[in-house]
C-alpha cells in the first residue's frame, strides 16, 4: 500500500483560485500515475489553509507561503513547498524526498 | 469544444503591446482591457490584482516569463469567467521574489472567475500550456490573433 493512500492532501495559494487549482491538478496527475488514492484532495486560499492545515496530512504551497504554515509540522502535517506549482515532476520528486512516495 | 486559446481569439480577448517602460502595475491594467471591452470585468478590476501582488509578492509570475494575473473567485469586478491574453515585446519587470530571484513576464493570461466549472476547465488547459515550452515561445512571439491559433496548431498540448 502506498504511503499516501487514504491521506488528506491540501493545496494552498493566495486566492485559492489560480495556482492552488493548478497544484491540485498536478497532484492528481502524480496520484494517478502512482496509483494512489488519497482520502481527500482539495485546494483553498492560504487564509483558510492556515487554520485548516492541521486537519491535513500533507499541505502543498508555493514557496512564497512557507512562513504562513510555520509550526504546522508540530501537528504532524508535512509541508511540501513548491517552486513551480504546476510541475507534476517537482511534486513527485518532493514527495519522494519527504519519504511519502517510493 | 473550443480550447482556451480559440476562445481567446473568438472573443477578442487579446492584446499586443511593446512594453517599453511599462511598469508591472500598468501591464496588469493593460492585460485586463480586452476583458473590459466586452464586459467580462469592470474597468477597475485590475486594482484588485495589483493589491494581491503588493500583498503577496510576484507569485503570479511563473517560469518561462509567464504571468497569470488573477484574484479570488467572484471578486468584485469579475462579471463573467474569461481569460485575457497579452504579449509584451519587452519583458515586464515584477521585482524579486522571496528568494531574491528576479521575476519578469512577457506572456500574460489574466483570469476572471465567476463560474467554477468553466474556470476549472480554463486552469487545466492553462497548466498544460504553461508546461509546453515550444508553445509558450511561439505565443511570446505572436503579433496577431492568427499567430495565437497557429502556435496552438504547431505545438499542441497532449490530451489527458
Amino acid at each position: 500500500m502506498a504511503k499516501l493512500d487514504g491521506k488528506k492532501l491540501l493545496a494552498c495559494c493566495a486566492n485559492g483560485a489560480g495556482s492552488s487549482l493548478m497544484m491540485e491538478n498536478a497532484i492528481k496527475k502524480v496520484m494517478k500515475r502512482n496509483n494512489i488514492k488519497p482520502a481527500e484532495l482539495r485546494h483553498c486560499p492560504v487564509s483558510e489553509g492556515k487554520t485548516a492545515a492541521r486537519n491535513y496530512d500533507v499541505v502543498f504551497c508555493a514557496r512564497t507561503f512557507v512562513k504562513t504554515f510555520e509550526g504546522c509540522e508540530k501537528n504532524g502535517t508535512v509541508l511540501i513547498p513548491l517552486k513551480n506549482v504546476m510541475s507534476d515532476k517537482e511534486i513527485e520528486a518532493a514527495l519522494k524526498e519527504a519519504g511519502l512516495l517510493d | 469544444m473550443a480550447t482556451v486559446l480559440q476562445d481567446i481569439v473568438e472573443k477578442k480577448h487579446y492584446k499586443f503591446i511593446d512594453g517599453e517602460g511599462v511598469t508591472w502595475q500598468e501591464a496588469i491594467r493593460l492585460s485586463t482591457l480586452s476583458l473590459v471591452a466586452d464586459g467580462t470585468v469592470t474597468e477597475d478590476f485590475y486594482q484588485q490584482i495589483i493589491a494581491c501582488v503588493e500583498k503577496y509578492g510576484p507569485y503570479i509570475v511563473f517560469e518561462h516569463n509567464i504571468a497569470m494575473p488573477h484574484t479570488q473567485e467572484n471578486a468584485d469586478g469579475a462579471l463573467k469567467t474569461g481569460v485575457g491574453f497579452m504579449v509584451s515585446k519587452k519583458l515586464i519587470d515584477f521585482g524579486v521574489d522571496e528568494d531574491g530571484e528576479e521575476k519578469k513576464a512577457n506572456v500574460f493570461f489574466t483570469l476572471s472567475t465567476t463560474n467554477p466549472d468553466e474556470h476549472l476547465q480554463n486552469i487545466s488547459q492553462l497548466s498544460e500550456i504553461f508546461m509546453n515550452d515550444d508553445l509558450i515561445d511561439a505565443l511570446a512571439a505572436a503579433e496577431t490573433p492568427e499567430d495565437i491559433l497557429k502556435a496552438e496548431k504547431d505545438f499542441p498540448c497532449e490530451e489527458e
